[in-house]
């Protein structure tokens, strides 16, 4: 008798400032959508542990996509990318997500990222608020200086290990090895746009001065960060959260900064109660 | 009590030579670096995966690629079984900690794989600091 998991893969073709992507999402469950952005250089699989929880699919619509460059998303069909560099900014991003949620005709969906994908999430609260029920920014903050690096592509090292073990430490030691070997794994996949990616996070990514603009009657935002996260430390997003009005924090403890891939028995024990917050306030 | 430099240079040379993780990607793990923990320095040597020598008394103009350099307090830290958060890793303590990281790091960048690997193997091994 053959395993299948009950989770589907399926492409649909949105265009976003005139790039046409042929965008591949995985999905499980039924209700409430909860659509999940990967991190930085990496892909949807990040979400596996959650697209196949019962305890969530039960109540929540889960779609984990590809970012366009990423995992099964190819580059622009209609452009010839390979002649321009590839550096994401906060407005195609965003762009990007509303035209892959109009694409499925879904209704209210809850948005939560990881890394670049939290801080998407928090721009998304600030400038589409009545296009998402709330939004979950994990491993985010205002700012995310730093990792804008040329070492993530850099032609005398081998970029797919460069970037894999460069994020390992971003991982807490308490994590399963095989759920952290895992994400190294997935990290050696996305070299080459790993660097542009973080242009988005480190460089054009920096909402300093604007959080108390964020309307969390019409859009709650429940940030939450692991205890092991260098990059996006834990004193990061607490300061994140506190300028914005009704803003939630949650810290998780011996996690690190890709919690739903490192360990997600551990990550869902959070998430349930951030489900549960916005239940109570939407 | 603190291990004698002699017997952590052993102890790390026998727990590098056999790791699984280190054996499976071994050939051109090839460079020479220097940790620097305040009170004790050494150069380890790398020779396709093995650990060719470890200098445990280098002189001023000894040669290495690159060096991680710490207190030894951070370099305690890094070689506790299960190390406090900002204390698990060469980027986390050069971000948030003391950690500097010198000389030619495209040499550690192309290495990463096992080095971290490598250096990891202090929460088993401990330090000589």
């Amino acid at each position: 008798m053959a395993k299948h998991s009950p989770v589907i893969g399926r492409y649909v073709t949105i265009d976003v400032d005139g790039y046409e992507y042929k965008v591949f999402y995985l999905r499980n469950g039924q209700g409430q959508p909860l659509v999940c952005q990967h991190t930085a250089g990496c892909h949807n699989h990040q979400w596996r542990g959650l697209l196949e929880d019962e305890a969530i699919t039960r109540d929540y619509d889960v779609i984990a996509y590809d970012l366009a460059r990423h995992g099964k998303s190819d580059p622009p069909h209609n452009r010839e990318w390979w002649k321009e560099e590839y550096l994401l900014t906060a407005d195609h991003y965003m762009k990007f997500v509303v035209a892959f949620c109009d694409a499925l005709e879904l209704k209210n969906p809850i948005f939560m990222g990881s890394s670049f994908g939290g801080n998407l999430a928090l721009q998304l609260a600030l400038h589409h608020p009545d296009r998402f029920r709330a939004v979950i920014p994990v491993e985010a903050a205002e700012h995310a200086p730093g990792f804008f690096l040329d070492w993530w592509r850099h032609p005398h090292a081998n970029a797919a290990q460069v970037c894999a073990s460069g994020v390992w430490d971003l991982m807490a030691p308490q994590s399963p090895d095989q759920d952290r070997w895992l994400t190294w794994h997935y990290y050696t996949q996305g070299s080459e746009v790993f660097r542009g990616d973080l242009y988005f996070y480190s460089i054009d990514h920096d909402l300093r001065g604007q959080l108390g603009n964020i309307d969390t009657r019409r859009c709650p935002v429940i940030m939450m960060t692991g205890t092991y996260d260098y990059l996006t430390p834990p004193e990061a997003t607490e300061n994140t959260a506190r300028q914005i009005p009704g803003g939630i924090y949650i810290e998780m403890e011996d996690i690190g900064h890709f919690p739903m891939s490192e360990n997600y028995p551990l990550f869902a024990v959070y998430l349930r109660e951030a489900l549960r917050i916005i239940e109570e306030r939407t | 009590m603190v291990m004698s430099l002699r017997d952590w240079a052993v102890r790390f040379s026998e727990a590098s030579d056999r790791d699984a993780t280190i054996g499976a990607m071994a050939k051109y793990f090839t460079c020479t670096y220097m940790w620097d923990m305040g009170t004790a320095k050494v150069i380890v040597e790398m020779i396709d995966g093995k650990v060719y020598r470890i200098n445990t008394d280098p002189r001023p103009l000894d040669a290495y690629d690159f060096a991680l350099r710490a207190s030894p307090a951070t370099w305690r830290e890094f070689a506790r079984p299960v190390p406090e958060p900002m204390y698990h890793g060469i980027w986390a303590a050069s971000f948030r900690r003391d950690l500097k990281i010198e000389g030619n790091t495209l040499v550690m960048m192309q290495n990463l794989r096992n080095f971290t690997v490598q250096f990891e193997l202090l929460r088993k091994v401990g330090v000589p600091v």
